[in-house]
């Protein structure tokens, strides 16, 4: 990493919105770089600053009381279903999402299933916007599937299916490899238009439950299977466009298993 | 029509995530009783709205109405008094801050004085500087979030607080209010 790459990221790195195969490459730079390592300490040194001596103002005590006063209210005029809600404050956004009945359901093994899925679908929306915000969303840059696979290969135990699909519209630009939760997963990358699409391929213990699509601030996540394993789509297209290439994939993963019979 | 569920969900938002609005609000608007009142300006509209919550990060929709009622004020506000507040004008914030004097730089500052300055530097910033820097720095949203409450792409979250820190360290140095940078 040069030292102009490392200073597009080290913002990302101080804010922790940096992946971390990404931030251990820039922690590598930092170890030879002073100029980097001075920039850093100087953001640090403004935000313990701010922490320290700019005030949080907490909300006074009239403004909190006449809120629950009038939330209060509207709560006993519509009390008889009072459970129900609460049930909804707990929910972070992955939660509502689960709630709404379209996620995947991974990991339902763990004794913290909903924990656990959370954690995952959250994991790949942000390694996806991430690896966007990142000054290449790739790892391995190529348009040859004979690239790309082998590149996985020397790297993760399983290389996952690669295919292109340029001439349908779709077509693969490269890899990446990235965690989840604490497994390094490789992730395809493809474009289509404008839009960047990463496709996660999974541990096989990911059990792959449902078949709606998760949406999340314009990005929308869709399980599928990939060459037996699962996998899961991100990307801001819309509805049509990503079923049009989750089809693609499953055909793809499909014909290849019907030419291993043969 | 207004389901009790969602409801009661913007009630416990709001309560949840009260300072959290007060504090954006009381940094955006500089008085306590314009933050009060924008802050429950914004929990009506929300509780009103509150149908229309399509998922997504739920303090980022809460801190984005708080934001939006906290600068329909600050309009009405200015074409109130026909002035142009401050923040609105860097160059006059700049020529309103006062230098420091050469002994000040020598003189190690005492706590509150250090806070009267971290306070002014960040008042004297334009809003939109001011306002991702609250967020990130002492409400410790992420890129993502901030984008959610300002309504922008993250690439401008991520150029403002660039911009953000750059002209507050700045300032802060210029004027020998920040502390030497200690090892990390």
């Amino acid at each position: 990493m040069d030292c102009k790459a490392a200073n597009d990221l080290l913002p990302l790195y101080f804010d922790g919105e940096l992946d971390r195969a990404t931030s251990r490459e820039f922690e590598a730079h930092l170890d030879e770089c002073a100029d980097c390592r001075t920039t850093l300490i100087e953001l640090d040194t403004l935000r313990s600053s701010l922490r320290k001596d700019a005030p949080r103002y907490s909300a006074p005590e009239a403004l909190r009381s006449r809120i629950r006063e009038e939330a209060a209210a509207s709560s006993a005029r519509q009390s008889s279903r009072w459970q129900r809600p609460r049930l909804a404050l707990a929910a972070s956004w992955v939660i509502a999402f689960i709630a709404g009945g379209t996620t995947l359901a991974v990991w339902n093994h763990a004794s913290t299933a909903g924990q656990e899925q959370s954690r995952l679908t959250r994991d790949l929306f942000s390694s996806h916007w991430r690896a966007l915000a990142a000054a290449s969303p790739i790892d391995v840059v190529s348009t040859d599937q004979h690239t790309v696979k082998p590149w996985f290969a020397g790297k993760i135990a399983t290389a996952p299916v690669v295919r292109d699909f340029s001439t349908q519209g779709y077509a693969l630009i490269g890899g990446r490899i990235d965690y989840v939760g604490t497994d390094r997963v490789p992730v395809l990358v493809y474009r289509h238009g404008k839009h960047v699409i990463d496709v996660f391929v999974l541990p096989a213990t990911a059990v792959h439950g449902s078949d709606g699509p998760v949406q999340l601030q314009g990005y929308v996540l869709e399980g599928t299977m990939l060459g037996g394993q699962p996998a899961a789509i991100v990307s801001d297209m819309d509805q049509a466009e990503l079923t049009q290439f989750r089809d693609l994939l499953d055909t793809s993963s499909r014909s290849d298993n019907t030419l291993g019979d043969r | 029509m207004m389901s009790t569920s969602s409801r009661a969900f913007v009630d416990d938002l709001a309560l949840r995530h009260l300072d959290a609005a007060y504090n954006l609000g009381r940094w955006l608007l500089g008085s306590e009783q314009d933050a009060a009142d924008a802050v429950h300006d914004a929990y009506l509209r929300a509780a009103r709205a509150s149908d229309t919550y399509a998922g997504g990060n739920e303090r980022a929709w809460w801190l984005a109405i708080v934001r939006n009622c906290c600068l329909a004020r600050l309009a009405a506000r200015n074409k109130e008094k026909k002035n142009v507040a401050i923040d609105d004008n860097p160059v006059a914030a700049e020529r309103w801050m006062p230098r420091a004097d050469a002994d000040d730089i020598e003189e190690r500052l005492d706590s509150s004085r250090r806070r009267e300055r971290i306070e002014m530097h960040l008042r004297n910033l334009p809003e939109t500087f001011r306002e991702v820097l609250i967020l990130r720095e002492i409400e410790e949203l992420s890129y993502r979030e901030i984008a959610d409450v300002l309504q922008t792409p993250i690439g401008t979250v991520m150029s403002r607080l660039a911009r953000g820190r750059a002209l507050l360290q700045k300032a802060l140095t210029d004027n020998g209010t920040m502390e030497a940078p200690h090892g990390l």
